[in-house]
């Protein structure tokens, strides 16, 4: 860079790529974007131009459920709560464990057993609810984590615990870390997606809030975009009512040719980038709507995510756009769907979210394996928390609190040995061996890891703060779920 | 400030030299700017302040503590002998358990930072005291070779620039400053028809013009929102609604009547404590009632409670003090002399007040809180509205007989119209759900055709029903209520229901839930029968406070929907409806159906009363009929819409500047919360307790009672000794202005902040500030009238390279608008603009409701839960008035790096995404404010086209377009105008968005304006102020 060209046509000199590949190292490509003042989509210019090590997956599916899924019902039912039904949670169980101001003054805690029956399925023999069939099926694909742990015991901290690795307001998101470390694969679409549904189980379920795909501290371009149903999946993707598309094509024609004119008299290479802004934007009118267009789709896709699939916004046919994005390129997809926090009604509402969800979830793990994606795309499948073993509330109404100190999640794909890891104890209380403890910044360290990013060194200064999804605590990588 | 501060010797090593702060001609390291950063960057996290974390005994934060050594007794620093100090050993050593720092911090240093130590230990390893610590004393000005500048600002950065061999670029052109002033000063697009005729003579007078404007206190008030964490919902995650807007009013307020900085904090700190404590003075105490606080069921207590304040804390230390804190929340700062122990010294200022852990439901403010004036009303503005609503009030009372004779024979028409071919369909009510409660409250009967409700709820209901096969195209729904409570139709007092909403949708497959994004708006909603005040057309407004009500509760009511369009329901065979029984007292029905029906509504949409006058032939009416049919056409008529809504917005205006309105205030609680050191930061493991009190490192805390109070606080932090108050806030003023601060990490002014670009400048405004008594007008005027702020903008492509981002300021700032400004503009531009200041927030355009899909509606009654978009002027009011929901911050701001608000935020960052391009081109607000500019131009007088190009150019950008941009944008309006030429209807469907009337323009040419209009909105240009 220290022969300066005489000429100040900026085009060939600030060409974004073009400059960026003269840069070799990640740290120079960071400076290379302040230089160029900003970014456009993250997809041209992610921060880290090489993975720390090599990495096992490179793009992620999170099929969040939010308001707490019982893992006592679904995941981790043993033989021992049949044996407890009705009888009192010892206290030495407990452990102190807060419980939340809507059980707190209950007078009994008393052992409810899983709604229904299920299987030790697979060859690692885990145990799945029957309200789960094709889960169970795809249980050789699935890595069941039963020894999750999270510090919060509500849904907002929760919630804002997992995705962002902080309880507390302000932080990055997951989806924005990974937008913002690896960019995106496909340069007509953002890097990091969010589809929303709602459960038929409970709704409207618990809220869910933009900060869980925030960017925090971040650059606000590494917010997740929604994705919605409808006709404008993107917010103002389309053209208005009365302009063609030739017609946009050659206004953004002018358009550009008057952004150069201004480039030129001032030199300016954020109007540059603006301009390539705006083509990426056209780009997208095309990329999205045939992203979301299923019409190619054949009937046995249907087969195998249920007809649900064909209803625009449900959980099944966000499935379908899941793997659609990954198929593009997306590097982080995630599902946000509500209802599971069966307070009350727990036969009926659990019932509702797992039929849902179960086929679709299963259909997922295997049409990415299908179509050979799997073995690079990391699924997860998992809430903020889990639900107390006792119940809340009685008789048929009855449902349960939340529960943090130990839940359940699946992972998938991605470098991810199928199993189960962990266990707890006879009251699905506490993780039973203290050692295999997943704590909510040592599943996401493992989820960076799995990408080929080491926790430690992936890192935001904020604040006085080298800033990282896992706050400021050492994390595990648990490398026994790893291949 | 977007990007992540690099170390500048690293980047220069990329670029070229005169990027560092160093210049070249000053080469002795000096340990604030040279050595600090690298030490705290890599050495303090373990030979720090934080004494339970420190490694091997050994602290490097002094020069004391490092000539002394750890446990090994080994000097880490030898003055003058680099080779024997054991730190610079540890550097450069091959072995690998003795490197620092340890290979798993994954901090090493790299050669230059090496190298740089080696010289600073050479030199004598001289420690400063942290500079933003030290009271800052006035410098003399430079002397060299700065005389030809009068301006002290000029004096500082020339001198730096010279030392560089560099010089100020030339002033900017007259117009360009002007519109670069218009927007730093007043947030808004100075109006411009000729820029040859805008002289830099004329520049004074303007910034004079422009600080005395009503607008100015918007502009510089739209930061300090940001820092405040301002937003009119409570956060968290039910993030019901609040009303805090009268404390955004007063800061308006405040920087408009020029209330001297320190008053201006000390007031919002601790306006309480003052004696005789005026209501503008309580008001002002919001600003540490801003902290977003939850009531969501079964959270704890004391969880959120400490949440509360340590984000108060949080506030004050980035906002005022350029202090970072949450560190110190669960242990001592690892960077900054703050202790564990001191930031509960700071806490405890903020735990005294009687706030609750759990409150704000149900759109009514967190306690305490209370009833009070705006700040902003003036005695002109009540006599402006006052006579407004004179005129419109009557211009709504002049009836048009020929609109209401065209209003009759709509109704006639539709009342012969009504009922034809109507026909019922039964459906198969499938499934049935709501989110609380006993699922077996809800019945289907066997048969499928209607659902029970056993109990009254207040609940959001989702019935799902089956169409019959071979239906065809429907036209509308029908919801039939019985009376099936013990002969009573709801579970409310007498019987009574009450229906909130009402949301069908259809879908090719059974679906127990609506889908938002394919709700269907009622063409016409009509009844059997209504309680007064509980008519049909308030199941629109999806808000908690109204509904439709049957007159009758004994009787079989129903209510009758009718779609836009008709709706064929060969694939689209399921019908799914919620319907929101919301007000609070189980009001729900006991036992309805839901049918289809193809042909016409049978029932009227009009009155009995109204119907009679009308099939009464005019000749034949009673002067009272006559009179009623007036009264009837100004209530109803859509000829008198515009008219309603401008004379209930006008109405509303009248009563915030008349009346009183909630907003949450700070006090001291008659028993207040005793403030413990948490272990770790856990609000579960309290241990001794903790007195109000300030951090050792700044000056003494003087409390005027043994026990201190926030006011004793706000008096501390505006002492005149106090090193980083004053510094924060002229920093803070000056990034307004060139887009960063002197120091760039804004919020951080320790260890790991910046170091000052122009330090002895900043100390310099700094010292000034206080002395001139705080006076934000006079620092603004300094800073604007300086020749470094006039600089023109566009660098040399050397200055691009060897200065990205324009530390040394050898040209002029340059950045993107603000989100709200951006739109702003649009406003400006177009003439739509409402400039009134203050008053509550305004809900503008918004796509469907994405609210809805996100929040509790249906299940809790907090506020806030469902979009309900505004009317009129409120539509156009500036952006910083939009209601800001932190769950679901507006959509088209965030996009332009608006922040959520859920936490305090110095400076924003500025991206440049294809999501911008998308509201720019494609949302209603834009397009309309280019459809609007496009009617002005077109009825302004130009003879041609090409003239009107002009005036539209120069309009919007505040320039003359050169010769080859008017040819790009005559060959643009050439190809829109042949583009519509032959397709009016296209041009007609482009015109219909947005609610301002329609220009009467013929459709085909206003259309190819509107783009172009639309086209100048969208240049880079325009979006950026330079």
């Amino acid at each position: 860079m220290s022969t300066l060209p005489n000429s100040p046509d900026l085009s060939t000199l600030f060409n974004r790529r073009a400059f960026l590949s003269t840069v070799g190292n990640s740290f120079g490509a960071v400076a290379a974007n302040a230089l160029i003042g900003s970014n456009t989509l993250s997809a041209s210019n992610p921060t880290l131009s090489a993975p720390f090590h090599a990495p096992k997956a490179k793009r992620v599916i999170y099929l969040f459920q939010s308001g707490g899924p019982s893992h006592v019902d679904l995941f981790d039912g043993k033989p021992s709560l049949t044996k407890l039904q009705g009888k009192a949670l010892p206290d030495e169980v407990r452990g102190g464990q807060r419980v939340t101001g809507m059980t707190a003054n209950q007078k009994a805690f008393n052992v409810m057993q899983p709604l229904v029956g299920g299987k030790q399925v697979g060859d690692a023999g885990a145990w799945i609810s029957d309200l789960l069939p094709y889960t169970q099926k795809v249980a050789d694909k699935i890595c069941l984590i039963r020894s999750m742990k999270t510090d919060a015991i509500n849904h907002d901290p929760a919630c804002t615990l997992i995705n962002t690795g902080s309880m507390q307001l302000g932080n990055a998101s997951l989806g924005s870390w990974l937008s913002y470390g690896l960019g995106s694969e496909n340069e007509n679409l953002p890097a990091y997606m969010v589809l929303l549904s709602q459960g038929t189980g409970k709704n409207p379920g618990q809220p869910i809030f933009s900060r869980l795909w925030g960017s925090g501290y971040l650059p606000s371009e590494h917010q997740g975009v929604l994705l919605r149903s409808g006709a404008d999946p993107v917010l103002y993707l389309d053209n208005p009512p009365g302009i063609d598309p030739k017609q946009r094509r050659s206004q953004l024609d002018t358009l550009a040719a008057m952004n150069h004119s201004f480039q030129k008299q001032h030199i300016d290479p954020e109007t540059l980038a603006r301009i390539e802004a705006y083509e990426m934007a056209y780009k997208m009118q095309t990329s999205v709507p045939e992203l979301t267009d299923l019409k190619d789709e054949p009937d046995s896709t249907y087969e195998l995510y249920g007809e649900e699939a064909r209803r625009p916004g449900s959980y099944a046919a966000n499935c379908l756009l899941a793997r659609r994005l990954v198929e593009r390129g997306t590097r982080f997809v995630q599902l946000f769907h509500r209802g599971w926090d069966q307070h009350v009604g727990l036969g009926s509402q659990l019932r509702s979210q797992c039929l849902d969800t179960d086929q679709a979830s299963a259909a997922l793990i295997t049409d990415l394996d299908r179509r050979g994606l799997l073995e690079d795309t990391l699924v997860i499948w998992g809430g903020e928390f889990g639900r107390t073993v006792y119940m809340q509330g009685s008789g048929t109404s009855a449902g349960r609190d939340h529960h943090g100190r130990a839940f359940s999640v699946w992972m998938a794909g991605g470098g991810i040995k199928p199993g189960v890891y962990g266990s707890t104890d006879d009251y699905c209380w506490s993780v039973e061996n203290p050692a295999e403890t997943v704590h909510i910044r040592d599943f996401n360290a493992t989820i960076l890891h799995l990408l080929g990013i080491d926790y430690k060194q992936f890192s935001f200064p904020y604040q006085g703060l080298d800033q990282r999804i896992t706050g400021v605590k050492p994390a595990r990588i648990i490398k026994e779920i790893i291949a | 400030m977007l990007m992540p501060e690099f170390p500048s010797l690293v980047f220069s090593s990329l670029l070229i030299a005169s990027t560092t702060l160093a210049s070249v001609a000053e080469d002795k390291i000096v340990f604030n700017r040279d050595i600090r950063p690298i030490l705290s960057q890599h050495c303090f996290a373990c030979h720090g302040p934080d004494a339970h974390e420190r490694k091997g005994e050994l602290r490097l934060d002094s020069l004391e503590g490092a000539m002394q050594g750890g446990e090994s007794k080994k000097a880490s620093i030898i003055p003058g002998k680099p080779e024997e100090s054991e730190l610079y050993k540890r550097l450069i050593t091959d072995v690998a358990d003795e490197i620092m720092p340890p290979k798993e911090f994954h901090k090493d240093l790299n050669e230059k930072q090496r190298k740089i130590l080696h010289q600073w230990i050479l030199e004598g390893a001289e420690y400063q005291d942290h500079w933003a610590y030290i009271t800052p004393k006035k410098p003399a000005l430079p002397s060299a070779g700065v005389k030809a500048y009068t301006n002290p600002i000029d004096q500082w950065i020339v001198a730096r620039l010279e030392k560089d061999n560099l010089k100020l670029s030339k002033k900017a052109a007259p117009h360009v400053l002007l519109r670069r002033l218009s927007f730093d000063l007043v947030g808004l697009p100075p109006e411009i028809t000729d820029p040859s005729r805008v002289s830099y003579n004329d520049l004074p007078a303007e910034i004079d013009r422009l600080l005395a404007s009503a607008h100015f206190g918007e502009r510089m008030a739209l930061p300090w929102l940001d820092a405040s964490r301002y937003a009119d919902t409570n956060g968290y995650s039910i993030d019901g609604g609040r009303h805090m807007w009268l404390w955004r009013d007063w800061v308006i307020h405040a920087f408009n009547t020029n209330k001297p900085y320190d008053e201006f904090l000390r007031e919002q700190l601790a306006g309480d404590l003052m004696p005789n404590a005026t209501e503008a003075q309580l008001v002002a105490t919001g600003f540490q009632r801003n902290n977003a606080n939850t009531h969501e069921g079964g959270t704890i207590p004391k969880e959120n409670l400490t949440n509360y304040v340590a984000d108060r804390v949080k506030t004050v230390g980035e906002s005022v003090l350029g202090m970072t804190t949450a560190c110190s929340q669960c242990h001592d700062h690892k960077y900054d002399p703050l202790s564990q122990q001191e930031y509960y010294g700071l806490f405890a200022f903020f735990n005294a007040a009687s706030d609750k852990s759990h409150d704000g439901n149900v759109g009514v403010n967190s306690r305490p809180s209370i009833n009070a004036l705006t700040s902003l009303s003036t005695p002109e503005e009540i006599a402006e509205v006052t006579s407004e609503i004179a005129l419109a009030e009557k211009e709504f009372q002049n009836v048009d007989p020929s609109e209401v004779e065209e209003w009759q024979l709509s109704i006639k028409a539709d009342e012969i119209q009504r009922g034809k071919e109507f026909k019922l369909i039964d459906l198969k009510h499938l499934t049935a759900t709501m989110p609380n409660g006993s699922i077996s409250d809800l019945q289907i009967d066997p048969k499928g055709e209607a659902l029970t409700i056993k109990r009254g709820y207040t609940t959001g209901i989702n019935v799902c029903c089956e169409i019959p096969k071979d239906t065809g195209a429907v036209t509308g729904m029908r919801v039939t209520f019985y009376p099936e409570n013990k002969g009573k139709i709801g579970f409310g007092k007498d019987g009574s229901m009450v229906l909130n909403t009402i949301s069908p949708c259809f879908s090719s497959l059974p679906s127990k839930n609506i889908d938002h994004n394919s709700l269907i708006n009622s063409a016409r909603l009509t009844s059997s029968s209504h309680r007064p005040g509980f008519e049909t057309h308030y199941l629109t407004d999806t808000r908690v406070i109204n509904g439709w009500s049957p007159a009758d509760n004994t009787k079989e009511q129903h209510l009758t929907f009718t779609f836009p369009q008709a709706i064929d329901t060969s694939t689209l065979n399921h019908l799914t409806t919620e319907l929101v029984f919301n007000d609070g007292r189980k009001q729900s029905a006991s036992h309805f159906k839901i049918q289809l029906f193809s042909g016409n509504d049978p029932d009227s949409q009009h009155s009995a009363e109204l119907l009679k006058i009308v099939k009464t032939p005019s000749s034949k009416r009673s002067p009272e009929q006559a009179q009623q049919l007036k009264e009837l056409f100004k209530k109803h008529s859509p000829h008198k819409s515009r008219q309603r809504i401008r004379l209930a917005n006008l109405n509303d205006r009248l009563g915030v500047l008349t009346k009183k309105h909630p907003t949450m205030i700070m006090d001291t609680a008659k028993k207040p919360r005793v403030t413990h050191f948490l272990e770790r930061g856990d609000y579960a493991a309290p241990r001794h307790e903790v007195k109000p009190g300030t951090p050792a490192f700044l000056p003494p805390l003087k409390p005027a009672k043994e026990l201190a109070s926030r006011l004793d606080l706000a008096r501390w932090l505006t002492r005149p000794d106090h090193p980083l108050t004053a510094r924060v806030a002229v920093n803070n003023i000056w990034a307004i202005f060139f887009g960063q601060g002197l120091v760039s990490s804004r919020a951080d002014f320790g260890s790991q902040g910046s170091y000052p670009t122009h330090p002895e400048l900043l100390d310099w405004l700094a010292v000034h500030f206080q002395e001139s008594g705080w006076d934000v007008k006079a620092l603004v005027k300094l800073i604007v009238s300086s020749e470094t702020y006039q600089q023109q903008s566009s660098p040399t492509v050397e200055q691009l390279l060897s200065d990205p981002q324009n530390k040394l300021l050898a040209r002029g700032p340059r950045f993107r608008l603000s989100a709200e400004h951006i739109r702003d503009q649009a406003l400006a531009h177009s003439g739509l603009l409402v400039p009134r200041i203050g008053g509550p927030s305004v809900k503008t355009y918004h796509p469907g409701d994405l609210w809805r899909q996100v929040s509790h509606y249906g299940s809790s009654r907090a506020t806030a839960q469902s979009y309900h978009r505004d009317n009129g002027e409120k539509l156009y009011r500036r952006s910083m008035y939009t209601y800001w929901k932190r769950t679901l911050p507006p959509p088209d701001l965030a996009v332009f790096d608006a922040p959520n608000r859920e936490v305090c935020l110095v400076g924003r960052g500025t991206t440049n995404t294809p999501l911008q391009a998308f509201i720019l081109l494609n949302s209603p607000q834009y397009i309309e404010a280019s459809r609007v500019l496009a009617a002005k131009i077109l009825k302004a007088d130009h003879a041609t086209d090409l003239a009107r190009i002009h005036a539209a150019f120069t309009q919007v950008t505040g320039r003359t377009a050169l010769e080859h941009e008017l040819d790009l944008l005559d060959e643009a309006l050439q190809k829109e105008l042949a583009r519509y030429k032959d397709d009016t209807e296209a041009a007609e469907k482009l015109l219909l968005i947005g609610d301002s009337p329609s220009s009467g323009l013929p459709a085909s040419r206003h259309a190819a304006w509107t783009n172009l209009c639309q086209l100048l909105f969208n240049l880079s240009e325009t979006v950026t102020r330079y």
